[in-house]
């Protein structure tokens, strides 16, 4: 039986490998929002700061975004819902025949790439607003209107799907009951269907509204000039990246988990509940409290966690001294930091002589040109442009660029740009002319600048 | 068919009914099926700016498609072979992410769904929901964060000593690859979780006990009962990466690009709508083969892929 | 209130399925009227038709001599009980039973005390605020009457709302039924394929099969005198034996089957007379009218047979035989009086029974085994 044990351990270890895959990223995204690093990393650990969520919160451009992105959501709500309802109250009304052709149309928004549908609801809405001659700011070219729409079309689909598998469970007869007993079509609806339905109306709502919050791929073609949560994210991700997404990233995370964990906690008790009245029908059981075991619940340990965290976080924050702990990190990196340039000038001033002796003709030609070209065009630094201006840190970007240079060249784990390096700015003038020589354009656009400050280890 | 419809308002009385109808067809005719149209028609007209749209000059033609087959017209090359390539690589790598999720997704679904039991097992059922609900931009972001010169991921190479150098997951789309995987990972190990779950235990316990080792159990009684699952879950991953476009971006070293990223280019840089379009039509296409494929070969109907 | 209900050359179609061919049916106002068939012989078809959930395709409904055509279920004056009796299970059992009372807009206070007086009448005071899940099945039964009741119909629908109950409970309630008929004094319809129900509860049962009605009488009639083959194997058991018929005289006629010459009486359909001779025709003998034919007492249809088996029942014994050249086992039932004794298996006994005891009727559908 041993072989049965090693295949246990086998799979035991691939599941908590499977985990680690799922949550390590997430884990790890989470920690770099509290680095007080500019970049987003864990290693090295600087200082536990929140100063992230400050920089989150006073980001303007991300909050129209988040303001547009609740506002599309909730339309998306109003909007897919009903017609996921309908959808659903649908399929169980056309005829046997007909029923797989409407099922295949009204289901393939799923399957059809977001893209395409993107696209094909900004081509449509454009022709019908050109067929009824209507000016550039009317619905038709509206972002808002277009992204509900575009969304709306597949997110339909979630709810209606949501729709029939509790409308599978509904008793027809209760809808037949009630008519015969003199209730008008709409009392019907009313007070028997919706009742039914309400459970399965809420987490279509959850689903549709969280489906639209962070739809991309439809909404980058639909929303024209409106910004949402996603574009502007995207906008982000793509030109340089700062810590304050982590912490974006966090928030989120907090609050789905809490979300999800309250919903699930409310959903075990009434199921409980429901599962006991039907026992308690049977005379199997006597009615008891189903209080007994549900503090109990995985679910609600989870929230705990969740909020022990949260207070640790803040108590944390408030006593270790952020500020002081900054001062000392950087004090100590300039040390490194200014270490490391004397053995780089030593290096240089020994490669320059090897070169000069080996390439006569050619330092000549280029003579006014340091010696640092080397390195640029051996290390294709593609991306040392400034990209964080936005949410950059206080350094001044001067001091930046310049240590950046040499960050190509040396592993630079601890060389950061806010180490204040004044003496080396002629050096940094010098290698800014390569940049932009040896930097296609073209390079820079497509890498989406990925490195971020510490990037110029990249070259190869 | 007027018997249908009487009936129909009969079941369901007037404003009901009505309701249904109309939101059904505006759902239908509206959001699906005409933009859709509209969108085949207009990938097959030319190039012109918007408000020449709808007149003579916005004549059909088929220049977009030839111009993904063989490139500019006057290009050296006998056909578009950067555009192809692009295509080929993009369905290529969603098959195979589809393929390396279905690996990793099928074990830790049997695993939940028949070894780990109560509290705790629920519990990492639930918790594969939070990474779902976590933005795909968000997710992406993850991924560079970890793979990035000065990503945890190196930094734990070099400290083993694998690497003493950091590697440039990025540009070698290592990333991008991981990233995909992990973008849609929970579209595979739902379906095949529930599949599985459904699977009663004792049809598993009679197969051991007539000596089946157990991997015969997993491949003759365990997985012709997934099927459904599982070829659900490889149509939406595969349907979700081949048109992902957060991630490519994102995650995308420089020199490849993912094909949604050339319909992105059409529509915003190039400003090229029509192309975009045709592009688009292209992946469409693909995908739906890639459906009726699944449905083909694994015999399942198409309501039970999407669920 | 009480109304009748005539339904007037019904056909109802379903595509080309008909699931009610011609039915004509007069139910007075006040009687208890059962559809007595097995499943699929479109009894609730026909009894939806009444409800108003459909159309028929040809001919009228007419509920207190008024054409139903047109008006849908919520504006007829009848309340139907269901198979599954679809109580509401999100409501209280007072708000179930109160429900037709709040579509028409009656103020709370008011629908309160209704459904008070409505759990009264069915013997559940004091359960109003419990959920409909926390009623047993019986209990749940009479809610579901309650609640049609609260609509307060002219005719009362019921279909099939016993099947759902174990044996015991479905005897109390047949009681408790036909009980609460007779004090609201309105019209039930009551469907079934339980012809115990039928025939205990009801003044007439119409039996159907296969969207045709076959008889209607009362509960005596359709079991002594059943008009078609149909009915003579439906209803109870019953012995069968098939032959052609040589004379036809008065009310009985002489039917000459391989087993021997049997004598019965030829049942009426229509005032008419249904056999003459040289017609094939089906001779019915109930299990309880055999007996064995010991010698004494002549009888009028004398059978050689072979015991098969024999069971006992407690109150009766079932004798199992293969008659002369009849390809199907006989049964005969014995009440156990004491006196009767048991034969052995294989032995040679005689069966008969008396000629107004054996039906004689037209060779037609029987019921599925």
């Amino acid at each position: 039986m041993t072989s049965d044990r090693i295949r246990k351990f086998f799979v035991l270890f691939f599941v908590c490998g499977f985990f680690l895959y799922l949550f390590g990223p997430l884990i790890i995204m989470g920690l770099t929002a509290f680095n007080s690093s500019a970049f987003p990393r864990v290693a090295p650990w600087e200082c536990f700061t929140v100063e992230w969520f400050d920089v989150l919160s006073n980001d303007t451009r991300l909050l129209t975004g988040l303001r547009n992105s609740f506002l599309i959501g909730f339309g998306v709500v109003l909007f897919a819902v009903p017609l996921g309802l309908a959808g659903a109250l649908m399929l169980t009304q056309v005829r046997e025949r007909v029923r797989p052709w409407y099922y295949t149309i009204v289901i393939s928004p799923i399957l059809v790439p977001g893209v395409v549908l993107g696209i094909s609801t900004l081509l449509f809405w454009d022709r019908i607003g050109v067929m009824f001659g209507a000016s550039r700011d009317s619905l038709f070219y509206n972002g808002f209107f277009l992204t509900i729409i575009g969304q709306s079309t597949f997110i339909a689909a979630y709810t209606m799907l949501v729709f029939i598998s509790r409308l599978q469970r509904f008793d027809s007869a209760q809808e037949e009951a009630a008519l015969d007993l003199g209730a008008t079509h709409v009392q019907t609806f009313r007070k028997i269907l919706l009742p039914f339905l309400k459970p399965a109306i809420a987490s279509a709502a959850v689903l549709a509204f969280l489906a639209s919050f962070e739809n991309y791929n439809t909404t980058v073609f639909t929303a024209i000039s409106t910004s949402t949560l996603t574009t502007v994210l995207a906008s982000k991700v793509r030109y340089g990246i700062d810590p304050s997404i982590s912490a974006l990233a966090v928030s989120i995370v907090v609050l789905t988990v809490l979300g999800a964990a309250i919903h699930e906690v409310f959903k075990r008790r009434e199921e409980a509940e429901a599962r006991q009245a039907g026992l308690v029908a049977a005379g199997v059981m006597e009615r008891k409290s189903t209080q007994k075991q549900w503090f109990l619940e995985p679910a609600l340990i989870m929230i705990l966690l969740v909020f022990i965290a949260g207070l640790g976080t803040a108590f944390f924050a408030g006593t270790m001294g952020v500020e002081e702990c900054k001062v000392a990190v950087r004090e100590q990196k300039r040390i490194e930091t200014q270490k490391r340039i004397e053995e780089l000038q030593q290096r240089q001033q020994a490669e320059r002589a090897a070169q000069q002796a080996a390439e006569e003709a050619r330092r000549v030609e280029r003579s006014q040109r340091t010696g640092t070209e080397n390195f640029n065009s051996i290390f294709s630094s593609d991306n040392l442009q400034p990209q964080a201006g936005d949410t950059a840190p206080a350094t001044p970007q001067s001091e930046r660029a310049g240590t950046e240079n040499f960050n190509s060249i040396f592993d630079t784990q601890n060389l950061q740009q806010q180490s204040g390096q004044q003496e080396e700015a002629p050096a940094r003038t010098g290698t800014e002319n390569f940049n932009s020589i040896f930097d296609t354009q073209n390079l820079q656009q497509q890498s989406g600048q990925s490195e971020g400050q510490s990037g110029g280890q990249s070259g190869q | 068919m007027s018997t249908y419809w009487k009936d129909y308002f009969r079941r369901n009385g007037m404003a009901l009914g009505l309701f249904v109808l109309l939101a059904v067809m505006v759902w239908m005719l509206v959001m699906i099926i005409l933009p859709q149209l509209y969108m085949l028609d207009f990938s097959f007209r030319t190039n012109v700016p918007p408000p020449q749209w709808g007149t003579d000059t916005h004549t059909y033609t088929l220049e977009h498609y030839r111009y993904l087959l063989y490139g500019n017209v006057n290009a050296t090359e006998s056909f578009n072979y950067l555009d192809l390539g692009v295509f080929g690589r993009t369905i290529i790598a969603a098959v195979f992410v589809t393929f390396i999720d279905l690996c990793l997704c099928y074990p830790v679904a049997y695993y939940l769904a028949h070894v780990a039991k109560g509290g705790w097992g629920r519990l990492m059922v639930m918790s594969l929901i939070v990474p779902f609900w976590v933005n795909e931009l968000l997710r992406a972001f993850a991924f560079k964060v970890m793979f990035g010169t000065g990503g945890v991921i190196n930094d734990a190479l070099m400290w083993l000593g694998i690497l003493d150098q950091p590697y440039d997951f990025i540009r070698e789309n290592v990333a991008l690859y991981s990233g995909l995987s992990y973008a849609y990972i929970l579209l595979m190990i739902f379906p095949i979780y529930n599949a599985v779950e459904s699977l009663d235990r004792n049809q598993i316990e009679a197969a051991r006990d007539m000596g089946a080792p157990w991997w015969r159990i997993h491949w003759r009684v365990v997985i012709p009962h997934a099927k459904p699952g599982i070829t659900s879950g490889s149509t939406m991953v595969f349907m979700l990466t081949a048109g992902a476009l957060a991630a490519p971006q994102i995650l995308g070293g420089p020199s490849s690009l993912w094909f949604t990223q050339l319909v992105y280019k059409w529509f915003n840089n190039s400003a090229n709508w029509a192309r975009g379009s045709a592009y688009a039509l292209v992946l469409l296409v693909a995908c739906i083969v890639f459906v009726l494929l699944m449905m083909r070969i694994f015999k399942v109907k198409l309501g039970e892929i999407a669920r | 209130m009480s109304a009748d209900v005539k339904l007037e050359d019904v056909w109802i179609r379903f595509g080309s399925f008909e699931a009610a061919k011609d039915v004509n049916i007069h139910i007075q106002e006040g009687e208890f009227f059962s559809f007595l068939g097995p499943s699929g012989c479109g009894k609730t078809t026909l009894l939806r038709a009444v409800s108003g959930f459909l159309e028929p395709s040809e001919g009228k409904v007419l509920i207190g001599g008024q054409d139903m055509a047109g008006i849908g279920p919520n504006k007829r004056p009848t309340a139907l009980i269901f198979q599954n009796l679809a109580l509401f299970p999100l409501m209280k059992v007072w708000e179930n039973i109160a429900f037709p009372l709040e579509v028409r807009g009656v103020g709370k206070a008011e629908r309160r005390k209704r459904a008070d007086e409505l759990l009264e009448l069915i013997a559940l005071p004091d359960q109003g605020d419990k959920m409909v899940n926390e009623l047993s099945g019986g209990q749940k039964q009479r809610v579901a009457i309650a609640r049609a009741l609260a609509a307060e119909p002219d005719v009362l629908l019921l279909d099939e709302p016993l099947s759902a109950l174990d044996l015991k409970l479905r005897q109390h309630m047949r009681t408790e039924l036909r009980a609460i008929q007779q004090r609201v004094g309105i019209t039930f319809i009551y469907i079934t394929h339980d012809q115990g129900e039928a025939l205990t509860m009801s003044d007439h049962v119409a039996v159907m099969s296969q969207g045709v009605i076959e008889q209607v009488a009362d509960g005596n009639t359709i079991y002594d005198s059943p008009q078609t083959a149909f009915v003579a194997s439906f209803v109870g058991e019953n012995n069968h034996f098939q032959g052609k018929v040589t004379a036809a005289d008065g009310d009985m006629v002489t039917v000459e089957t391989p087993s021997g010459v049997l004598r019965g009486r030829n049942i009426e359909r229509d005032g008419k007379p249904q056999l003459a001779a040289g017609d094939q025709a089906l001779v019915f003998i109930r299990p309880e009218s055999l007996r064995f034919v010991d010698g004494e007492k002549k009888r009028d249809n004398v059978l050689e047979a072979t015991v098969e088996r024999q069971e006992f029942e407690g109150n009766f014994w079932q004798v199992f035989l293969q008659v002369k050249d009849c390809p199907r086992v006989v049964s005969l039932s014995m009440v156990n009086d004491g006196s009767s004794v048991g034969h052995d298996v294989g032995a040679q006994v005689k069966i008969g029974c008396d000629a107004a005891h054996a039906v004689a009727l037209p060779v037609g559908q029987m019921a599925a085994e």
